[in-house]
């Protein structure tokens, strides 16, 4: 009997060993880098978020992939996140061939915020820089609000004008893509402007009522139907000039979000905005299909982000958010940040074209009219629990307006992961831990 | 512009969530319920010596146990859960030909404690630790023993280890592994150590299979043999169980199994059966 015992324990903790380095393998793989030095830096918080008064503390790892023995020196610099350098140092670099160092960085503490640190490695024969980016209490960000005095009635008017457009919704089973699982239907429904666009409700065969997960798409995204959603009723929709609702607006990424940017009564995003709506009024019509309205989560990445903030701003028949990367929060400081890359991107890779080639189009025009749609301004209007996930490295939607939007939601049921290494998008952890979230705030099994 | 496309992993999750698996290990999440009721067979008319010979019972000699007990899970924190048991014995010990018949039943020992989630591995596997105490829901008069169990009490601790099963084992199903110790507050103890194992694998939609192995030892300085493995301090045995699976809905699964004791010291050689319902409220 001793010998079995001994054998319990000895293969428990095989099996936990085992299991903690499949842990890890999978953590080393996400972040592979190649190279004849490789850097690895490390944070030593959790999600490379610090408190203040806390010294930034990052592990250093440096493999050398050559044979040979290399000198040189590994610096870094830290920055703000729109460019101002707060922080340089160096250490020296001493590695044998083929082996690995590690090396410790220390960083006095830094005010609320998130900064952006580069690590250089210069040796005679090779130049890298990893970047990164941490935070400092986020959940500390503040933000102006810049909200137009007639905010709130430009959206009940705009609502009000929705309300006279009839819907005449049209639901198809689509019994070619349908499954023994699940059945799917086409919908389409008439929304602001009288515009149609259209969705797809797929809904488990196993049941008799569900809570429903709606999504809005990203920027210029098709959405098709979800059919990996076996606890909810799915509801994808296409806003106009989206997916398979382009009858109207079909033009490409590059025009999308400037189309009658100088009028806010005919920018697209009212329309867009006012579609989510509309996806809600179906949902709410068709409770005999199995709906359960109590349970409507509404969610979205990117432009979907920002979308879903605003549905769950504008409408409290949605219960629970959870958005990814929201584009536009904040597009104020978003601008400021976005002029110290050295390369610009999305959006404001746009908004400045247009602007240079429309002189008489001045960022105060621009802002007249955006503020209108800034996802931040609707954010104190959001009553719901809210899960919110975002990517450091991220340059669309930088962090700080990403936590700038967040901390101006009004609800005190809410929850941000960061994830240190991505980029405009989260990771599989964050999207599992959104599942257990949705669970737990909607009691599901 | 792809970059903006936001990956749509978003999918995948629910995919890839775990099959209904048994309670055991997994954290059962915060504000939600778990209610698990189980009846159990066991019977037995041989048993194993202290050197873990086969010993034949005597003629018409058997001893069946028939209990009902109810587990309640609730969760406190998305890492902290309540944990409670409950069962209810009606034991039946012929003696043999010619022989009495001692019927026993009532509550046994109620197993009460609290249970903690120390990490989870990208929320795919789960190690948890669990603090229990044993109180004895009996009474047993002086120098006598009870059928129903040691009439002690008892704390204990387990290390749990579960998730789903590694890719290149499988790509569904899942594990659990425990590890626990347990102490009866009596100078004779006695002091128990056990090991489970579980792997459950899915079969289409709404079946699964599982398979337990239990590997179990009380040490004791009372080795006194006892037919009724309640009421025996010093003793040990190894019991495999197959179960099936069949998940009616989201918040109600049951499981059919049955098991056999191929080896022991100082118990019984006996088989038995069981029925569990898992209710998540």
């Amino acid at each position: 009997m001793k010998t079995i015992r001994n054998f319990c324990f000895f293969a428990i903790l095989v099996l936990i060993r085992f299991e903690v380095q499949a842990a890890a393998f999978q953590q080393e793989q996400q972040t592979e880098e190649t190279g004849d030095i490789v850097l690895k830096p490390s944070p030593r918080s959790d999600n490379a978020v610090f408190k203040k008064n806390e010294q930034i503390v990052y592990d250093l790892r440096v493999e050398n992939n050559t044979n040979q023995y290399t000198t040189g020196h590994i610096s870094y610099v830290v920055t703000t996140d729109d460019g101002q350098k707060v922080a340089v140092d160096s250490i020296h670099l001493a590695i044998n061939g083929s082996s690995t160092r590690n090396y410790i960085v220390k960083i006095a503490p830094k005010a609320t915020g998130f900064y952006r640190i580069n690590f250089i490695v210069n040796s005679a024969e090779y130049d890298d820089t990893v970047r990164r980016v941490f935070g400092v209490d986020p959940q500390e960000i503040r933000s102006q609000l810049h909200k137009p005095a007639d905010f709130d009635a430009f959206w009940k008017q705009s609502r009000e004008e929705l309300e006279k457009i009839t819907p005449r919704y049209r639901v198809l089973e689509r019994r070619d893509l349908s499954t023994d699982k699940k059945r799917v239907y086409a919908v389409e429904m008439h929304s602001f402007d009288n515009i149609v666009v259209r969705g797809w409700l797929v809904i488990p065969r196993d049941g008799k009522k569900f809570p429903v997960h709606y999504r809005v798409p990203g920027y210029v995204v098709t959405l098709r139907p979800n059919m990996d959603n076996d606890d909810f009723i799915a509801f994808d929709l296409n806003v106009r000039g989206n997916g398979n609702s382009k009858d109207v607006i079909n033009i490409g990424t590059d025009n999308y979000c400037l189309l009658n940017v100088e009028d806010k009564n005919k920018y697209v995003y009212r329309g867009v905005y006012m579609d989510c709506i509309r996806g809600l009024d179906f949902l709410c019509s068709h409770e005999d299909m199995g709906i359960d309205t109590s349970k409507i989560f509404v969610e979205g990445g990117s432009q979907g982000g920002a979308l879903a903030l605003v549905t769950a701003a504008l409408d409290h028949r949605v219960k629970l958010l959870t958005m990814q990367v929201p584009l536009y929060a904040d597009i104020h400081d978003n601008m400021a940040i976005s002029a110290s890359y050295d390369k610009q991107v999305f959006p404001f890779k746009v908004f400045r074209r247009y602007n240079t080639v429309h002189p008489g189009f001045t960022w105060d025009k621009f802002f007249s009219t955006f503020d209108y749609f800034d996802p931040q301004n609707f954010a104190p209007m959001v009553k719901c629990p809210v899960l919110m996930g975002i990517g450091l490295l991220d340059q669309f939607c930088p962090p700080r307006c990403s936590m700038a939007l967040f901390n101006h939601i009004s609800s005190d049921n809410k929850e941000y992961v960061c994830v240190p290494n991505s980029t405009h998008e989260v990771n599989m952890n964050y999207f599992m831990f959104q599942n257990l979230w949705l669970r737990e705030k909607f009691r599901i099994p | 512009m792809k970059k903006l496309r936001l990956s749509l992993v978003v999918c995948l999750f629910f995919a890839l969530a775990l099959p209904h698996q048994s309670f055991a290990g997994f954290p059962i999440g915060k504000y939600r319920d778990i209610v698990v009721p189980a009846f159990n067979y066991y019977t037995q008319t041989d048993h194993y010596d202290v050197y873990g010979n086969y010993v034949k019972g005597a003629p018409g000699a058997r001893f069946s146990s028939y209990s009902f007990s109810i587990f309640a899970g609730y969760g406190i924190t998305r890492r902290l859960d309540f944990l409670v048991t409950v069962p209810y014995l009606n034991q039946v010990n012929n003696l043999g030909t010619g022989n009495k018949t001692i019927n026993s039943q009532g509550a046994g020992d109620m197993v009460a404690g609290l249970s903690y989630n120390i990490a989870n591995y990208n929320y795919v596997r789960y190690l948890s630790v669990q603090v229990s105490g044993v109180v004895p829901l009996y009474t047993v008069p002086s120098n006598t023993t009870s059928a129903l169990g040691l009439g002690d009490y008892g704390a204990e601790i387990k290390v749990m280890f579960c998730g789903a099963l590694p890719d290149f084992i499988a790509d569904k199903g899942y594990f659990n592994t425990e590890v626990a110790y347990r102490r009866y507050f009596n100078f004779q103890g006695p002091d128990q150590v056990s090991w489970l194992g579980t792997v459950g694998y899915p079969i289409g939609w709404h079946n699964q299979l599982s398979m337990d192995i239990t590997v179990f030892r009380s040490f004791s300085s009372n080795t006194a043999f006892n037919i009724n493995y309640n009421a025996e301090r010093d003793y040990a045995y190894v019991k495999p169980q197959l179960n099936i699976g069949h998940t009616f809905s989201r918040r109600f699964t049951m499981f059919v199994g049955g098991y056999y004791v191929p080896y022991g010291i100082n118990t019984g050689l006996g088989y038995g059966g069981a029925l569990t319902a898992i209710l998540k409220l």
